[in-house]
């Protein structure tokens, strides 16, 4: 197998884009009909997804121990689907009939013996991977909606059962899938620490034109039921650290951070804690009133909420909103560099792309060390 | 005269079982040898049969030409081989995905719009709410302050101070000594409690009629939404 080679074909063939995904599914479901219902009637999310795992495999193909935990960690995804061993000769063929179509000229003997020698170890690693995963875990968990609490028009608290325990650590998220919109997976992050009656809490808000965040907040009622695949994410509290803690939120991607609160609060010694939870407007913080219970009850817990797009009001407007307590305003970063500093903490820091990625900015010029700010997106993951 | 009534075969043309048929040979000279009459005739005759059945063929692999090539020209049902069949197959099928891709990019742009309206919508009916409650505000505590300053007007005469209408300060309400209660300060204490009476009551009507007002405005909202939607199935 000459890595060189590889490379070399997949750059030439990756530069018909689409096409080559398009016709790869074609021709998988052309050879094998009864496939197509494993995937969603839209496929474009598809193709994507498919031509950024091969370019990452491809990328990587001579550096085998930074691929290897990628394509073990595909393998395991890969069993919420209901893939099975069969099914990896057959995607093996239409992908080598795919990648000589595109070749044209340049296809040949040696070219098709790398392809299938990669293909092969590719489908054996993850193929060991799903099975060694099968031996302590189930292909998806099935679970009921046993709360549903709709916080604002737009964002809804939901409360699944799993149908067996469901190991996880706080921070972690699983894909979601609803009945509606069978085969669109779309992850959430569980909001809170295990329990011992398994349930688990998920934040959704609505993302406008999102088929799966629509059906969740608008639609979903006590006993309705969902699947969930496997715990995952690495956005969870570093067990061993004794420094303060800075959780950063940003609307619904309070969820992760709130299940570390959750944590720290089963410590017998909780470090100081300071969680700022932000949105645009007020009516957005759907979760403070728990929030600032939980400050009340743990002196050692400092809830700061801030609200981006209200002025700080005045006359009777001022006095209508006064209801909720104080807030800060202002755009999150700015919010959290007002309090510092904060270069002795632990931060946490979850929500939009935009907000996570400047937030980060700031507390790292802020003189934060990088490697002490851990942070997640949810951006389209959530749809 | 000896030479035998062969077939004549001018260039171009063939040899006709026909011909063959009407072949004689003229008898060898006496003492001469010869070939064996009957042997010669068996052969000529099973050399015109192939040649019938040859015949027959050409003609029949003719027809078949010309069949095949009317059919080509009239781009009827070909036959083709199993590899074209195939990208045929992938093609249809890959435009039939490109149309049902479009037709979901154009539901899920469409339903961001109106997602996306809606939620304009409700922020100005929000913004709209919270200008009528400033206004309700506004004009309660006008009206209280009118009506508290009519009620000191009509009372017994008393110093009534400057700053005292429409400014209760309800911290100093509760406070006095209860030994000498000076008969200004219960003046204010009455004004206030006409003034904060008189507040209540327009801000609680006007607040009542506005609710109201809103609630219908959701049963509007939910008939025609009901109205506009098929019946959903229940869910299992």
């Amino acid at each position: 197998m000459d890595a060189q080679r590889l490379k070399a074909s997949f750059a030439r063939v990756a530069e018909q884009g689409d096409a080559v995904a398009m016709f790869f599914y074609a021709d998988l479901f052309v050879r094998n009909p009864h496939l197509r219902d494993m995937f969603p009637v839209g496929m474009s999310g598809q193709r994507d997804k498919l031509l950024r795992a091969l370019g990452h495999i491809v990328s990587r193909v001579d550096d085998l121990p930074n691929l290897l935990p990628f394509v073990q960690q595909l393998g395991r995804d890969h069993r919420r689907f209901g893939i099975v061993a069969e099914h990896y000769p057959q995607v093996g063929a239409s992908l080598v009939a795919t990648l000589r179509h595109f070749s044209g000229a340049d296809w040949s003997e040696e070219l098709a013996a790398d392809w299938q020698a990669a293909y092969g170890l590719v489908a054996k690693v993850m193929q060991e991977a799903a099975d060694e995963d099968a031996l302590t875990s189930p292909a998806w968990w099935n679970g009921q909606v046993v709360g549903v609490e709709r916080r604002r028009f737009d964002i809804a608290v939901l409360r699944v059962q799993p149908d067996r325990p469901l190991p996880y650590l706080p921070g972690q998220s699983v894909a979601v899938e609803v009945p509606a919109r069978l085969r669109h997976w779309r992850y959430y992050s569980m909001a809170n620490a295990p329990r011992p009656d398994n349930t688990v809490d998920f934040h959704v808000k609505l993302v406008d034109g999102g088929p799966v965040s629509t059906v969740l907040v608008r639609s979903t009622q006590t006993g309705d039921r969902i699947r969930m695949g496997a715990p995952i994410g690495t956005l969870t509290l570093d067990e061993s650290s004794r420094r303060d803690v800075l959780l950063v939120a940003g609307s619904t991607g309070l969820a992760p951070l709130k299940a570390i609160l959750e944590q720290l609060v089963r410590r017998p010694a909780p470090p100081r804690v300071h969680l700022f939870f932000g949105a645009r407007d007020r009516d957005a913080l759907y979760d403070l009133e728990d929030l600032t219970k939980l400050a009340q009850r743990h002196p050692w817990l400092t809830v700061v909420p801030a609200v981006s797009d209200e002025s700080a009001g005045h006359g009777f407007s001022a006095l209508l909103q006064s209801g909720g307590g104080e807030v800060e305003h202002g755009n999150l970063p700015d919010v959290v560099a007002r309090r510092g500093p904060w270069d002795d903490h632990d931060a946490y820091v979850c929500g939009s792309p935009e907000m996570v990625g400047r937030t980060a900015e700031r507390l790292t010029r802020l003189g934060v060390d990088r490697a002490r700010v851990r942070l997640e997106t949810y951006a389209d993951a959530q749809r | 005269m000896n030479s035998p009534n062969l077939p004549v075969v001018p260039d171009g043309s063939r040899l006709t079982p026909g011909e063959l048929q009407a072949v004689v040979f003229a008898r060898a000279a006496l003492g001469r040898r010869g070939y064996d009459e009957d042997e010669v005739r068996g052969f000529l005759q099973y050399v015109e049969r192939e040649l019938v059945q040859i015949l027959n063929e050409r003609s029949s692999l003719a027809e078949e030409v010309d069949r095949l090539r009317t059919q080509l020209s009239k781009g009827g049902p070909g036959v083709m081989a199993p590899e074209d069949a195939h990208f045929q197959a992938v093609r249809i099928l890959s435009q039939a995905q490109q149309t049902a891709d479009l037709y979901v990019a154009d539901a899920e742009r469409y339903t961001r719009e109106l997602a996306h309206e809606a939620r304009l919508h409700r922020e100005a009916i929000l913004t709209d709410a919270k200008g009528r409650a400033e206004h309700l505000l506004e004009d309660a505590h006008r009206r209280a302050a009118e009506v508290a300053d009519a009620a000191v007007r009509s009372g017994p005469p008393a110093p009534v101070p400057a700053d005292a209408p429409g400014t209760p300060v309800l911290a100093g309400a509760g406070a006095p000594a209860p030994s000498r209660l000076p008969e200004e300060e219960r003046r204010r204490m009455e004004q206030e409690i006409t003034y904060l009476r008189t507040y209540s009551d327009v801000y609680r009507t006007h607040l009542r009629s506005y609710l109201e007002a809103l609630l219908r405005n959701v049963d509007e909202w939910e008939d025609s939404e009901r109205s506009s939607l098929p019946p959903a199935p229940r869910r299992p």
